[in-house]
């Protein structure tokens, strides 16, 4: 049974395409970010809003044909999906996207970030090294896959914002 | 560098009563980690979202069913300084408790002259202001009688990705929230009472609407806490 948030349908579509801004396109290899989210018993969960926020494939924040925001939210088989570019590395980080999840039952929200390959980077050290490879998606035909879990086995690590 | 948000600010994760929270809130502890460019970084919505909807009260035969309110949001930083031009979301549920979403199973009725979500942009004093009406106290499904409050959801960006801040806006007064496990989820009775908007003077209003005040701050020691 659902309580809210009732997050508005109309606000959690059209921000996944990330490859084309006001009819501009971004440079860069276009990439297809996918995923099932899941809670502690594995059920997958319907209509959780994921934002997401990275650079661009030369490593620039908000450029101007690459705004590096995007939302959207898990159908009913859990499963989110976002259009974008593989980001740089920026200033001693590997490449990575940020990740912000809104959802009923969840009180704040949640912040995890997905990598593309294991490394030496500030924020993926801060995690015990027996849970980083969770952090790294796994390459998929057209893109990566990034499955996120709340709770319990195979918990995706979260960072405190 | 930004500070921490503050634990004494913001809801427990578990919440004794909202069975949800215990299938959805991780079992490990948060991460601590540095601030690079990244998490300080300013995401630009507002090139992807369009404002919606400045009034969900509507006028003459298409008025929404419900007591007139008019609200002002102010949404300010750490500093207390206004974020002029944030995006705001605004969403609630009509005068008798239904939201316009199709996962609501509670059983009242639609309104067809109430759509109850808007985006806004703030001027320049970070000040958002909506016309719409008092949404309704609504039973949660499967529990022992909690209802829900009346109340209002905001989605807010501040000035960097750290910065997001989603929460609930409850109306003073109200009994049921004494009682809401969600409000109540700030142990803090000081960061609590920053999530519910002040009645403003009748007079100083437009005739027909009761005026509420109600402050977005988005971190910090005296940030308004998040909830779902």
């Amino acid at each position: 049974m659902t309580l809210g948030p009732f997050f508005p349908r109309e606000f959690a579509q059209g921000a996944n395409d990330l490859t084309v801004l006001e009819g501009r396109k971004a440079p860069g290899e276009p990439i297809e970010v996918s995923g099932r989210i899941t809670q502690l018993d594995g059920r997958p969960l319907d209509n959780v809003v994921v934002e997401i926020w990275q650079a661009d494939s030369r490593g620039r924040y908000d450029a101007p044909d690459f705004c590096g925001w995007g939302r959207t939210a898990t159908d009913a088989r859990g499963v989110y999906r976002f259009r974008t570019v593989k980001p740089a590395a920026v200033e001693g980080r590997l490449p990575h996207i940020n990740f912000l999840l809104l959802y009923s039952g969840l009180m704040r929200q949640l912040q995890t970030v997905m990598f593309f390959e294991l490394g030496a980077d500030p924020v993926l050290d801060a995690v015990p090294a027996a849970r980083r490879e969770r952090l790294v998606a796994k390459r998929v035909t057209g893109g990566y896959h990034f499955d996120i879990r709340l709770r319990g086995e195979d918990e995706t690590p979260f960072y405190d914002d | 560098m930004l500070p921490h948000r503050d634990p004494a600010t913001q809801p427990e994760g578990v919440v004794a009563g909202y069975a949800q929270t215990a299938s959805r809130w991780p079992a490990e502890p948060l991460v601590r980690r540095p601030q690079t460019r990244t998490e300080l970084g300013a995401p630009a919505p507002h090139r992807r979202l369009a404002p919606a909807r400045g009034d969900l009260a509507g006028h003459g035969a298409k008025r929404a069913a419900g007591q007139l309110i008019h609200l002002r949001a102010r949404v300010v930083d750490e500093d207390g300084a206004p974020v002029a031009g944030a995006l705001v979301e605004v969403w609630h549920c009509n005068a008798a408790g239904k939201y316009i979403h199709p996962n609501d199973t509670n059983d009242a009725p639609a309104d067809p002259h109430f759509y109850g979500a808007a985006r806004l942009v703030a001027g320049d004093s970070g000040l958002v202001e909506l016309r719409t009406i008092k949404p309704g106290a609504y039973p949660v499904p499967d529990t022992r009688g909690w209802w829900r409050p009346p109340h209002i959801h905001f989605s807010v960006w501040g000035r960097v990705w750290l910065s997001r801040l989603v929460t609930q806006m409850f109306f003073p007064g109200e009994p049921l929230n004494e009682t809401d496990y969600i409000l109540n989820a700030i142990r803090d009775p000081a960061a609590r009472s920053r999530s519910l908007a002040r009645l403003m003077p009748t007079e100083r209003g437009p005739a027909n609407a009761l005026v509420y005040e109600y402050q977005l701050v988005v971190r910090g020691r005296g940030a308004t806490p998040s909830l779902p």
